[in-house]
């Protein structure tokens, strides 16, 4: 069946609506030439033109979706844009990482100083041969509780001999994993949890020191510590900090790439 | 300073076997230049590929070739400004080795017996 003129004239208008669809550059380069050959399909004898339309309609979705896609990853999926995005996002997750190592480690290790200058002067103490009980002040502190820094004594074995603080109404010892490795290099230093499987478990920046024995006596450990509530709650806020921190620079990342990308996209030639 | 590191993107010729759009286009124009509607009636003949293909898809298909230094413009047109089309070398190339591989295929075929001898 042949179209009429003025419906041939109606299809064409129609199609050159719909060509509008395409994106720009690729509209730009080749929207006259697509409307030639349609007009061409239209006037054409041998062609059924039943069949065209249905053909071209199929043609039109496929063909604007396909160079939409193109063009998104002409646009965003160059080489260049992923390998500068990736190299960026690899810089500031460092940068973010390094942001919260850095301010962590000199929290945590401040966390211990007071502890340092305690368990040193009791040790000195202890091995000019002061009694334990005489040493050590009767102030009581409440492990879970306070932020006090406190000192405890221990035998040789790892069995309190007097003590500062308590959890629980009782005097807390360290694993004995603890004392071996103190009888063996002096001191330790490290993050104690005392009470395990509670929610917020009472978590200690303690210094264990070793005391030599006096008189024949087999000494012992003098362990100083401290709450850290305050402290972790201080390296919280700068992980979240730095989580932010990350997030933002990873937005600007992808914000900057997405408009870099656009704007030096390929044109139409 | 944002540095950006430039890759050259480099057009590079499809491996075979290729789409029925891209092989049909290549068909079509292996006889000579031609404009779109004239490479869309080839490819609809049988001897052509048979391929119902519309102007989208053909223009889509030949900008891809374009870039791939299979097709080029001839940068002539007519005087209701179709644009006409031509095989490069690469493009002569690539349709020989597709050739190649069908006619292959076709012979294998032939051989066991799937195809009746003289059939085409």
């Amino acid at each position: 069946m042949r179209p009429t003129s003025q419906r041939a004239g109606r299809l064409e208008s129609l199609y050159g609506l719909a060509l509008r669809l395409y994106p720009g550059p690729f509209r730009k380069q080749f929207a006259p030439a697509m409307r030639q050959a349609f007009r061409d399909a239209l006037r054409d004898p041998f062609l059924c033109h039943r069949a065209l339309i249905p053909l071209v309609i199929r043609d039109l979705i496929t063909s604007i979706a396909k160079e939409h896609l193109a063009m998104v990853r002409n646009t965003f999926g160059r080489p260049a844009m992923i390998f500068n995005a990736a190299i960026l996002s690899a810089l500031s997750t460092g940068l973010a990482l390094a942001l919260y190592t850095i301010p962590q480690q000199v929290l945590r290790l401040g966390a211990n100083d007071p502890q340092i200058a305690l368990a040193g002067d009791l040790v000195a103490r202890l091995e000019q041969g002061v009694a334990p009980a005489d040493a050590v002040s009767p102030a009581s502190v409440d492990m879970a509780r306070s932020l006090s820094p406190f000192v405890i004594v221990y035998d040789d074995q790892g069995r309190p001999l007097a003590s500062q603080a308590k959890l629980d109404g009782t005097i807390p010892v360290p694993p004995a994993g603890v004392f071996d490795f103190v009888r063996q290099n002096g001191e330790e230093r490290l993050s104690w949890q005392p009470v395990r499987g509670r929610e917020h478990g009472v978590r200690i920046a303690a210094i264990i020191q070793r005391v030599q024995g006096v008189n024949g006596s087999p000494g012992g450990f003098v362990l100083a510590g401290r709450n850290m509530r305050e402290v972790e709650a201080r390296i919280g806020q700068v992980s979240q900090m730095a989580g932010l921190t990350w997030i933002g620079m990873l937005g600007v990342i992808l914000l900057g790439t997405a408009v870099f990308a656009w704007f030096t996209r390929p044109k139409a030639v | 300073m944002w540095m950006y590191i430039s890759i050259m993107a480099k057009g590079t010729a499809p491996a075979t076997p290729l789409t029925p759009a891209v092989f049909a286009i290549l068909l079509s124009l292996a006889e000579g230049d031609k404009h779109g509607y004239h490479i869309m009636k080839d490819a609809r003949a049988p001897q052509g590929g048979g391929i119902n293909m519309g102007p989208g898809t053909l223009y889509g298909s030949l900008d891809r070739m374009m870039r791939d230094g299979l097709v080029e413009e001839t940068g002539t047109t007519d005087d209701e400004r179709r644009r006409y089309y031509r095989l490069t070398r690469l493009g002569q190339s690539v349709l020989a080795v597709e050739l190649e591989r069908l006619h292959a295929a076709v012979s294998s075929a032939r051989a066991q017996g799937l195809l009746p001898q003289g059939g085409r």
